[in-house]
C-alpha cells in the first residue's frame, strides 16, 4: 500500500500473570502483550478473561440478574457451580458481601466457611472480595487467606489495608488486586508497595475502579487507556493486568428502574448496561472483566477469543 | 505530524519584521506551533512557507457537514487519539434505518419509534442523529417518496442508501436538505456525478484501507469534496481494526489520502451489532448504522457516547444553592450533596424516581464528589453548618432536618452541634434515595418549633 503503515510497536510487555485453579479447573493466563487491545499487532499470547461475580448476603437483584438467576440456587456453592458451568466463565469472583453489617452481617467465619465451599465446587480460578466494611474485611482477608485450600486472588489491597491484605496472601501463597482510585499514580504507588513488601509482581492485578455507564466510566476508560499506554511504553510498575470490576453498571437507575417505558424493557436494558460498560473497558485495555450477568460472560467469551488473539 | 516552533521558524523569513504583531520571528514561530497564530499573519512568507503551514495547521481530520440548520451532523474534525490527550470534540453519530419497502402504517410507525429514541441524561437531551433509508423495493419513485416521509417525519438529517438511479429520483426534492449519499460497492463513480455538482457529502464504499484509497482518489477527481469512508469490515475485529488505523493514519501519519470520518453499517445482518457499536464509539466511528429501534440498545449505547465524548479538560460542577426537585414545599425534606455535577444530576435524577418532592441543597466543593471532597477538607462538619445557615435553606422550609449522604455519616455529629439542625443519615448510595425517601415519616419534617 502507498499510505504508511498503521501498526504500532511498543517497547514494553504486560507482565503475564496466572490465575491457578483448583483439580479439575483451568487455569487462566492473562497479559503478556507487546500491543494495545483488540488490534492484530504485536504479541498477545492471552485474550482478555472473563469471569463471573457471585455475592453472598441480602440483596435485592437488579430485575436483569433476578431473571438470569431464577432457579440457579441461592446455596453460594450451588449457584455459583451452576453460573460458572452455564455462562462459560473462565474464573469466579466471589464477593463476601454478606459479611458487611448492613447486608447480612454474616460472621468473620462463615464468610470463610463459604470461600471453602464454593472452591470445592467450583474448580475454576477465583477471586475473593471483602465485604467492603474496614473492621470486618481486616479480620475476613486473613480467614479467608487460611481457609482457601487452593491460590486465589484477595480483592482488595488499598493504601490502607495493603500490608495486612498482602501479608495473608504471602502467608498462603494468593495473589492480590491491588486497588486504588481512578488515579493512575495511586496505581503505581499500590503496585510498587505491595513489591516492596515482597509480593512477586506476577501475583499482582490492577484493579482501576471502574464506573458503570452514565456514572463515571469516562474517568475510568482514560485511567486505564493511560496505565496501558504507560506499561507498553516501558514503565514496569504499571505494565501489569487490568481487572475491570462491571458491578457498578449495575447500581445505575437505568439499569434497575421498570417504571420508565420510554427505556425499553428493563431485563434487556440491564444486560446491556453492564455489556456497553465491558466493551468500552475492553477497548480500554482491561484484560480482566468481572461481569454478572452468566449472558455477558458469555457473549464477550465468545468474541474475545480467537480472532483477537 | 504536527511542526515543532524551530521547524516553522526556519520556514520564516527570519527578518523579525514584526508585521505578524510578534516581536521576532520566532516568537512568531511558537505563537503558530501552539495553535494561536496562523501563516496568514506574515505577509513577506515565502510560497512555500505558505503551503507547508497550512496544511500543517488544518485539522488531520477534516469535517463533514451532513444536514442544515440546527440539527445538522458534523462527522470528523478530531485531533487527538486518546480522549486524555485533549478531548474528542465530534460524538459518534448514530442513523437508525428504515426500509422503504414497508408499507404506509409499517414505515410510519418505524419512523415514530426512531423519533422517540430520545432520552434526558446529566441536563443533556441524547437522541438518535440521523435516519438511514435504505432502498431494499428497487424501486426509484418508492424510495424517493420514503425518503421524503422519513425527513418529514423524523425530522433528521438523512442517509440515503441505495442504487444511483434512486437516490437520483429523491435528490430534486431533499438535495438542498443536505443528505448523506451512500451508492453501492460498484457505483462509486456514479455516486460521486451524483453528489459532486450539489455538493453533496458521499459515503464512499470499499474493502479495506488499500480499496479506500483508491476509491477515495476517484471520488476526488471526480470532484467530491466531503467525503466519508465506509472500510466494509466482514466481522467485528475487522471492524474494530480498519477504524482504528483509519484514525491513526489520520492523526499520527497524516495521510491525507484515508484521513475522512467513517462510516460502519452495523445493520444487514452485521454480526453483534451491539457489541460492534460499543466499541466503534470508543474506537473512532464516525457514523454508524443500526437497524435496531429498541430503546433497551440504543439507550446504552448513547450513554457510552455521552461519557466517551464528556470533555475530559472542563471542571464539571454546577452552581452551588437550593434546587427544588418536584413541588417542594416548606415541609418538603432537604437532601444535600456536593457540586459535582455527576454527583449532581444522579442525586437529582434518583429524588425525581421517588417522586417525593425535596429541597436539594449543593454544596461548593470544586467539583468533588461527597467523598472526594470529604477527604479534602471540602465537605465538613463546618462548611455545611456554614450552608445551612448562609444559603437560605433556613427560609425556604419550615423544619430543621438535614438528609446527609451515608458515606459522610460520621459528619452528623458535628453538624447537629453547630447548626441546630437535626441529621438524618441518608443511602450510602444515591441509587437507594427512591425508597429511603418514600419511606421518610412526614412527621420527620414538621415545623422545628412544633
Amino acid at each position: 500500500m502507498t499510505v504508511a503503515n498503521p501498526q504500532q510497536t511498543f517497547p514494553g510487555r504486560i507482565m503475564e500473570v496466572t490465575l491457578p485453579a483448583g483439580e479439575g479447573g483451568r487455569s487462566v493466563s492473562v497479559g503478556g502483550q507487546t500491543a494495545l487491545p483488540l488490534l492484530p499487532e504485536g504479541e498477545r499470547p492471552n485474550a482478555a478473561a472473563i469471569g463471573i461475580e457471585i455475592r453472598t448476603g441480602d440483596e435485592d437483584l437488579p430485575p436483569s440478574l433476578s431473571h438470569a438467576f431464577g432457579g440457579k440456587g441461592t446455596d453460594p456453592a450451588v449457584l455459583a457451580g451452576n453460573l460458572v458451568e452455564e455462562s462459560g466463565a473462565q474464573f469466579l469472583f466471589l464477593s463476601l458481601a454478606g459479611c458487611h453489617p448492613d447486608l447480612g452481617g454474616h460472621a468473620v467465619s462463615r464468610g470463610a466457611g463459604i470461600v471453602r465451599d464454593v472452591l470445592q465446587a467450583v474448580p475454576c480460578p477465583a477471586i475473593v472480595g471483602g465485604c467492603g466494611e474496614e473492621e470486618t474485611d481486616a479480620l475476613l482477608f486473613p480467614a479467608v487467606a487460611e481457609a482457601a485450600q487452593r491460590p486465589v486472588f484477595l480483592s482488595y489491597a488499598d493504601e490502607k489495608n495493603y500490608r495486612l491484605v498482602a501479608g495473608a496472601a504471602l502467608a498462603y501463597g494468593h495473589g492480590v488486586v491491588a486497588w486504588s482510585p481512578i488515579d493512575i499514580n495511586m496505581a503505581k504507588q499500590a503496585n510498587l508497595l505491595l513489591g516492596d513488601i515482597g509480593v512477586p509482581p506476577h501475583r499482582v492485578l490492577i484493579d482501576p475502579l471502574t464506573g458503570g455507564l452514565g456514572y463515571g466510566l469516562e474517568y475510568t476508560y482514560s485511567i486505564v487507556e493511560r496505565i496501558r499506554l504507560a506499561g507498553l511504553s516501558g514503565d514496569a510498575a504499571l505494565a501489569r493486568p487490568i481487572l475491570c470490576h462491571l458491578g457498578d453498571s449495575w447500581k445505575a437507575r437505568e439499569a434497575l428502574d421498570s417504571a420508565e417505558e420510554s427505556w425499553g424493557d428493563v431485563i434487556a436494558r440491564g444486560r446491556r448496561w453492564e455489556e456497553a460498560t465491558a466493551w468500552a473497558c475492553l477497548a480500554a485495555g482491561a484484560d480482566l472483566l468481572v461481569c454478572r450477568h452468566p449472558d455477558n460472560v458469555r457473549t464477550l467469551r465468545g468474541m474475545v477469543g480467537a480472532p483477537w488473539r | 505530524m504536527a511542526l515543532t516552533a524551530l521547524e516553522i521558524y526556519k520556514l520564516l523569513p527570519k527578518t523579525n519584521c514584526k508585521e505578524c504583531g510578534f516581536p521576532t520571528c520566532l516568537a512568531f514561530a511558537m505563537q503558530i506551533a501552539a495553535g494561536k497564530a496562523g501563516i496568514d499573519q506574515c505577509p513577506p512568507a515565502s510560497d512555500e512557507a505558505r503551503e507547508t503551514l497550512g496544511a500543517a495547521s488544518a485539522p488531520p481530520l477534516p469535517k463533514v457537514v451532513v444536514g442544515t440548520g440546527e440539527r445538522a451532523v458534523i462527522l470528523g474534525d478530531e485531533v487527538v487519539l486518546y480522549r486524555h490527550e485533549k478531548t474528542f470534540y465530534h460524538p459518534t453519530a448514530f442513523a437508525i434505518s428504515v426500509s422503504d419497502a414497508l408499507d404506509g402504517d409499517a414505515f410510519r410507525d418505524r419512523i415514530r419509534r426512531i423519533r422517540s429514541l430520545s432520552f434526558e441524561r446529566m441536563g443533556e437531551r441524547l437522541a438518535v442523529d440521523m435516519v438511514a433509508v435504505r432502498c431494499d423495493s428497487g424501486d426509484p419513485a418508492r424510495f424517493a417518496a420514503a425518503a421524503a416521509a422519513a425527513k418529514e417525519g423524523a425530522g433528521t438529517p438523512l442517509l440515503l442508501s441505495g442504487p444511483c438511479d434512486a437516490l437520483a429520483a429523491a435528490l430534486p426534492s431533499l438535495g438542498p436538505d443536505r443528505p448523506l449519499l451512500c451508492p453501492p460497492v460498484g457505483e462509486g463513480d456514479a455516486g460521486a456525478r451524483l453528489a459532486a455538482p450539489l455538493g453533496l457529502p458521499l459515503v464512499v464504499r470499499a474493502k479495506g484501507i488499500d480499496g479506500l484509497e483508491k476509491a477515495l482518489a476517484a471520488a476526488r477527481a471526480a470532484g467530491v469534496r466531503d467525503l466519508v469512508a465506509d472500510p466494509m469490515p466482514a466481522s467485528l475485529p475487522d471492524a474494530v481494526s480498519l477504524s482504528v488505523y483509519l484514525r491513526r493514519l489520520a492523526i499520527l501519519h497524516r495521510a491525507r489520502e484515508v484521513a475522512v470520518p467513517t462510516a460502519f453499517d452495523l445493520g444487514n445482518g452485521f454480526p453483534s451489532p451491539f457489541a460492534a457499536a460499543s466499541l466503534l464509539v470508543t474506537k473512532y466511528g464516525s457514523l454508524l448504522v443500526l437497524d435496531s429501534d429498541d430503546p433497551a440498545d440504543i439507550f446504552p449505547l448513547l450513554t457510552l457516547r455521552q461519557n466517551i465524548f464528556t470533555d475530559p479538560q472542563k471542571p464539571i460542577q454546577v452552581e452551588a444553592g437550593i434546587y427544588p426537585v418536584g413541588k417542594a414545599t416548606a415541609s418538603s425534606p432537604v437532601v444535600i450533596t456536593t457540586n459535582f455535577s455527576l454527583t449532581f444530576f444522579t442525586v437529582r435524577s434518583d429524588i425525581e424516581a421517588s417522586r417525593v418532592p425535596a429541597h436539594l441543597l449543593i454544596a461548593d466543593c470544586d467539583g468533588m464528589s461527597v467523598l472526594t471532597a470529604w477527604a479534602a477538607g471540602r465537605f465538613t462538619g463546618e462548611s455545611i453548618a456554614k450552608i445551612l445557615s448562609e444559603s437560605g435553606i433556613a427560609g425556604a422550609v419550615s423544619h430543621r432536618t438535614l438528609i446527609l449522604p451515608g458515606m459522610v455519616a460520621r459528619l452528623s455529629g458535628k453538624i447537629e452541634e453547630l447548626s441546630g439542625w437535626r441529621v438524618l443519615v441518608g443511602p450510602q448510595e444515591s441509587s437507594a434515595l427512591p425508597s429511603y425517601l418514600r419511606r421518610l415519616p412526614p412527621a420527620a419534617f414538621a415545623p422545628a418549633d412544633a
